[in-house]
């Protein structure tokens, strides 16, 4: 196996140098190809669909996954997919849903929308937003390697040792997972301070911090979480990695070494993380329904002020996943306490919701439907959120289907509804054409309803005592009916989906230019022309208020008030160095993941190359000039 | 299509708050070499065994104080978010040290 991609990085060198330059046909070929305009695209619009690409092609993986485990639980003591292939069904599920499907739609969204409603011409670092997209791509794909190689990672989403070591997981399974969230991990982490770096710097003049729309504000707050939470689960994984890979002892209680401190690592960086998926979708959730009530949204402030609260609990929280693991009753009562802290700044946004559709002129549309549908799915999620957050409770609770039920409602209830709602409403802003409404309502009740038949009565099967990441259950336990209900239910979800994809493709058939403003919007990026063009902003716009727009559509403006005279826009120009940087990362992964050192170094050598030639390469980029700029936007307004 | 310009590099030289190029590569090589001072504490036995934690300890602190100053900018003026983050970092960093003491 390691001659064989020995021989892969060998080939690769070739091409690497065939291409650079000593060919110069060839090389034109490349670069005149439509595939190496997207592959050395630093564009933050471009990199958003590169993001929602890779997000649907691992969402689609993670539900046929589900819906392999859910056909496995149709009967009792079913043989379709058992022992071994079941495990690394469900830790491959929920580690695709979480790192390679989540985390990445919300960065389409939050690639897309938040330059845009910050009046910004691009993010921060255009290079490392490039390398984060691939790095996260690479990780993701390394990962699911691992079902064509038959070793998949079998210890569950949460990977806790011993269980993962390499006495109770033998093989590769698990150093996939590591090196996969490792890799896809440093990206994540670049994406978060590139955003961090672009709400503080790049807002246009008059958008103080308290003119931001919402979901650059729940953006920005995920984004320090990303920055704070990340850096645990680096720390553990490496630990992981070197017990593995290296016969180190962190977890070795017979060597002085702790197993529970994975599992303290993993939460501090895994609470933080559930509230990074869910806090960009109460962004949405804010900017849809304020926009489709027609109304401000009520209680601005208070919503900040919350997302900031909740970010902050967040760091503070992780032992409540850990009730059950004996930490003692004090441990466990401070814990308690501060998660139902919690509930405060969340119900706090639940009722600004409310407030702002109560009296508003409501248009219900898909991305307005999916907000509505959220917000007593996701109440139902927080309820039983605090049902679990009291330990005496939670012994009875943990490891049953009753968890499963709840963070089912707070992730799918709460973070999918939020990227469709999201989807749904910059899609205009996107390809300049909107989803088909019609096909779009029946995705949502397709979709909907199949949500809860699955999960609603999982919170039963819980509490009739099934256990989560068991495969089997016998035909006396009185589950059989539930869980088939449950079944039936994830196929509807399937159906929902792919009526979404096919509206996906009939809408891209038809494109009926969707207009600059579809939606009759607030905030700034409904100010330019759909899809955004290249510069996004040909003059920075002046803010004077929250939803900028809509006080300038107000003010009877039909354009916002420019801040600056037209001029040569500078950009930054594509590069290559990102992807040829995660091909060095992924060649490293590839080689550790087989107990290569010889590869793993050689892919470290090729990333440290890259770095080097990046540092030291002299590119200012270029100016689009004032002509060209007079040019697209006459063509936008025509 | 776009015209190739390359930046005017006069804009880089009357920069408000310019940084030196040295002053980041001698850190730099200082963090490298205290790092290897560590290692080395542990690795050739020269500090007495007792000592070599809170050796390292020490070394830590340099460390992390070098690293706050020059590439954190905690020493530019005008600062207020990067403090912030710093603070927000330290804090959240001494809780979890502390409940992993106690807890671990």
């Amino acid at each position: 196996m390691a001659t064989l991609v020995i021989l892969i990085v060998f080939a690769l060198f070739l091409t690497a140098i065939w291409t650079g330059g000593y060919d110069k046909q060839l090389l034109n070929r490349f670069r005149s190809h439509w595939l190496w305009d997207w592959i050395t695209t630093v564009d933050h619009k471009k990199i958003g669909i590169l993001y929602l690409i890779g997000g649907a092609f691992f969402f689609i993986i993670g539900g046929i996954e589900a819906l392999l485990i859910r056909i496995q639980l149709l009967v009792p003591n079913n043989d379709f997919m058992v022992g071994d292939t079941f495990n690394e069904l469900l830790s491959m599920h929920g580690t695709t849903m979480i790192f390679f499907v989540a985390m990445p739609l919300l960065f389409a969204l939050m690639n897309v929308a938040v330059p845009l409603q910050i009046g910004a011409r691009d993010v921060a670092f255009p290079f490392l937003n490039s390398l984060g997209f691939w790095l996260f791509l690479a990780g993701g794909i390394l990962m699911n390697l691992s079902w064509i190689f038959g070793n998949a990672p079998d210890a569950g989403w949460t990977n806790y040792v011993p269980i993962a070591s390499n006495e109770f997981s033998p093989g590769t399974g698990i150093d996939y997972y590591v090196l996969g969230l490792q890799i896809s991990g440093i990206g994540t982490t670049m994406g978060g301070i590139n955003f961090l770096v672009t709400i503080i710097n790049m807002r246009a003049p008059g958008m103080s911090l308290l003119r931001m729309p919402m979901f650059t504000w729940t953006s920005f707050v995920a984004s320090s979480l990303i920055l704070f939470g990340f850096p645990p689960l680096t720390a553990g994984l490496f630990l992981v990695m070197f017990e593995r890979l290296f016969g180190a002892n962190f977890f070795d209680v017979a060597m002085g070494g702790n197993p529970v401190i994975w599992q303290h690592l993993f939460w501090i960086f895994g609470h933080p993380e559930v509230y990074i998926v869910i806090l960009p979708a109460f962004g949405v959730m804010s900017d849809v329904i304020s926009n489709f009530s027609k109304k401000r949204l009520f209680g601005y402030t208070s919503m900040v002020f919350a997302t900031i609260l909740i970010g902050f609990l967040g760091f503070m929280v992780w032992a409540h996943h850990m009730f059950t693991v004996g930490m003692g009753p004090v441990a466990n009562s401070i814990f308690a306490v501060a998660t139902m802290a919690i509930a405060v700044p969340t119900g706090i946004k639940v009722f600004n919701w409310l407030f702002t559709m109560w009296g508003g002129k409501i248009r219900f549309t898909t991305a307005m439907l999916w907000a509505v549908g959220f917000i007593p799915t996701f109440v139902m999620g927080g309820v039983t959120g605090v049902m679990l957050a009291s330990p005496p409770a939670d012994y009875q609770y943990h490891d049953s289907y009753f968890v499963v039920a709840h963070f089912h409602y707070v992730l799918i209830g709460g973070t999918v509804f939020g990227i469709f709602a999201g989807l749904y409403y910059w899609w205009p802003k996107m390809f300049g054409h909107k989803l088909g409404e019609t096909l779009g309502k029946w995705h949502f009740g397709l979709f909907f309803i199949g949500f809860h038949l699955t999960f609603f009565i999982q919170h039963f099967i819980g509490l009739y005592g099934m256990p989560r990441r068991h495969f089997t259950y016998q035909p006396e336990d009185g589950l059989t009916t539930l869980n088939q209900i449950s079944t039936v239910g994830a196929f509807f979800m399937a159906a929902g989906t792919i009526v979404w994809l096919i509206n996906i493709i009939k809408s891209a058939r038809s494109a009926i230019p969707a207009g600059n403003d579809p939606w009759d919007g607030r905030t700034l990026e409904w100010a330019i022309s759909s899809p955004a063009p290249e510069y996004n902003f040909a003059q920075l716009p002046q803010v004077r208020s929250l939803d900028a727009f809509w006080f300038e559509k107000m003010e009877g403006n039909k354009k916002m008030i420019p801040a600056e005279p037209l001029g040569p826009i500078h950009m930054p120009s594509s590069t290559h160095w990102p992807f040829i940087m995660t091909i060095g990362f992924f060649i490293s992964g590839l080689g550790f993941v087989f107990r290569s050192l010889e590869v793993g170094v050689l892919g470290l050598i090729l990333v440290f190359l890259t770095m080097f030639i990046r540092s030291f390469e002299q590119d200012h980029g270029y100016h689009i000039e004032l002509d060209e700029i007079e040019k697209t936007e006459k063509g936008a307004n025509a | 299509m776009e015209t190739e310009v390359q930046q005017n590099q006069a804009q880089q030289e009357t920069d408000p708050t310019p940084e030196s190029a040295v002053k980041h590569l001698l850190s730099f090589a200082l963090m490298i070499g205290l790092t290897l001072v560590a290692f080395a504490a542990v690795m050739l036995e020269v500090v007495p065994a007792g000592m070599v934690i809170p050796f390292i300890l020490v070394l830590a602190v340099i460390q992390v104080f070098l690293q706050l100053f020059t590439f954190m900018h905690l020493d530019l003026k005008n600062n207020r978010m990067t403090v912030t983050f710093v603070m927000m970092g330290l804090i959240i960093g001494a809780i979890c040290a502390v409940a992993l003491f106690v807890l671990g």
